[in-house]
């Protein structure tokens, strides 16, 4: 319980600094509108149906713009030294992780519906299927990617190498997460029935719980050395 | 109280940081630190709090083997470095409540407020940080490190930036935790502050103790042909 405690107020400081400069969420959110204006111009409507592509092009914006933030996650905690003073408070380093995950999540989820909502207008794409099954696919989705993207996030800070490394380390771990969301993101878009698309969003939970649970037991190596 | 450090070493690659540095810093009384760049002072500093794990050897509290992998020792600590560590976003109050629910202190502005206080920045509590100046700032560090109390208080270059006034205010500060039997680990280039300030001396040079000596009656000048090769001496 105390981790929560810990994880929820991390996560309420790393939103409050990130709403008041604005400047991560804002670089996010012009990569989103960009990318889906330039996708919207390179597909030719007459030969691929827009409906049948969006979701997979939805999935590969928002795997950018993840990866373009999870770069500036650690960023507040560097510039005056932070990060040394937060590791020496008595909070848990799974704390510390799921706290900056959860910020992280929230961002992406931020990115995520505008994502959604440019390509099917840049598109056109009219009735875009239930949005409740959009949701239950994209929350395990979305939290994986958060999840991955802190955890490199922080690895990549302690790389001479820097945010170039980030997309190497994370876009590997993430084409099952990529994979199994365009696809059940795709069949929510053709209104497939639940039972077509179940599988693939027990999957993405499944990569959801893995990658927490495995980021929150390793972060503790990666945080104090 | 006692903080001890017996064989501490510590290597970054190929090249030793720490070769063997023994130490006692005891409650009530200021260790200060010195050595020329490089010397291997705030590695030092790192070692003793938990922040880096060192290859060899141990640090204890009262005989007893402490770790930064601890929380019931990092719960213990304090630090005030050159770093503010703040949150330049968040105003002072904001930084100093997020501080201390981690350190489980009831996070309302009158607590801030009287940390603040007792530095003599009280006014300070609904600014944002990135509006402060570099010694204001260093008062609200230095406000964030006591809040909780701390057994062991660990100093790196905590003068850095700080007017006349402001270190006029670290000095009392310090007098303070002195009285209330906190161990004090000051690392400093300021000679002759380090002097006046501190209980007990030594000096690293190239990752090695070369003089651990009382401060009472010392010069600046007596420990310089410490930085440079020469003496080596444990009184």
């Amino acid at each position: 319980m105390m981790s929560l405690r810990w994880a929820r107020l991390i996560a309420w400081k790393d939103l409050q600094v990130e709403f008041r400069s604005g400047g991560r969420l804002l670089a996010m959110i012009a990569f989103v509108v960009l990318a889906c204006f330039l996708f919207a111009l390179a597909l030719d409507r007459s030969l691929v149906p827009a409906r049948n592509v969006a979701a997979s092009l939805a999935w590969l914006t928002i795997l950018f713009a993840a990866t373009t933030g999870a770069g500036r996650t650690f960023d507040t905690e560097e510039e005056d030294g932070a990060f040394r003073h937060l590791l020496l408070t008595p909070v848990s380093r799974h704390a510390i992780f799921l706290g900056k995950s959860a910020a992280n999540l929230v961002l992406v989820w931020i990115v995520t519906i505008l994502a959604f909502v440019a390509l099917t207008s840049f598109l056109g794409v009219r009735d875009a299927g239930s949005i409740v099954r959009h949701g239950a696919v994209l929350l395990p989705g979305t939290i994986g990617l958060a999840a991955v993207g802190t955890f490199f996030g922080l690895m990549s800070r302690h790389s001479s190498l820097g945010d170039t490394l980030l997309p190497v380390l994370t876009f590997p771990l993430l084409v099952p997460v990529i994979f199994f969301g365009a696809t059940a993101s795709g069949r929510v878009l053709t209104e497939r029935p639940w039972a077509e698309i179940s599988g693939s969003v027990r999957l993405l939970w499944a990569f959801a719980i893995g990658f927490v649970a495995v980021g929150s037991v390793l972060f503790r190596y990666l945080a104090e050395e | 109280m006692t903080l001890s450090a017996r064989g501490l070493v510590c290597d970054y690659g190929p090249t030793r940081a720490l070769d063997r540095v023994d130490l006692d810093a005891s409650g009530g009384s200021i260790l200060a630190v010195f050595g020329p760049n490089g010397a291997g002072k705030t590695t030092l500093l790192r070692a003793l709090s938990g922040e880096r794990r060192p290859d060899a050897g141990e640090v204890t509290l009262n005989g007893a083997a402490v770790s930064g992998s601890d929380p019931a020792w990092r719960a213990r600590v304090g630090l005030v470095s050159h770093r503010t560590g703040l949150y330049r976003k968040l105003t002072v109050g904001e930084n100093l409540a997020f501080f201390g629910a981690l350190h489980g202190i009831n996070r309302d502005r009158q607590m801030a407020v009287q940390a603040l206080d007792e530095v003599g920045a009280a006014d300070l509590a609904d600014i944002p940080v990135e509006k402060l100046s570099r010694g204001q700032r260093q008062r609200a560090a230095l406000a964030r490190s006591l809040l909780h109390d701390p057994d062991v208080l660990f100093l790196d270059e905590p003068f850095t930036g700080l007017d006349p006034g402001g270190a006029s205010t670290l000095e009392a500060m310090l007098q303070v935790r002195r009285e209330a039997a906190t161990v004090v680990v000051l690392v400093t280039h300021d000679l002759e502050r380090g002097l006046k300030l501190a209980d007990r001396a030594l000096v690293l040079r190239r990752g090695r103790r070369v003089l651990d000596t009382e401060c009472s009656g010392r010069e600046a000048e007596d420990l310089l042909p410490f930085f440079t090769a020469g003496g080596n001496r444990v009184e």
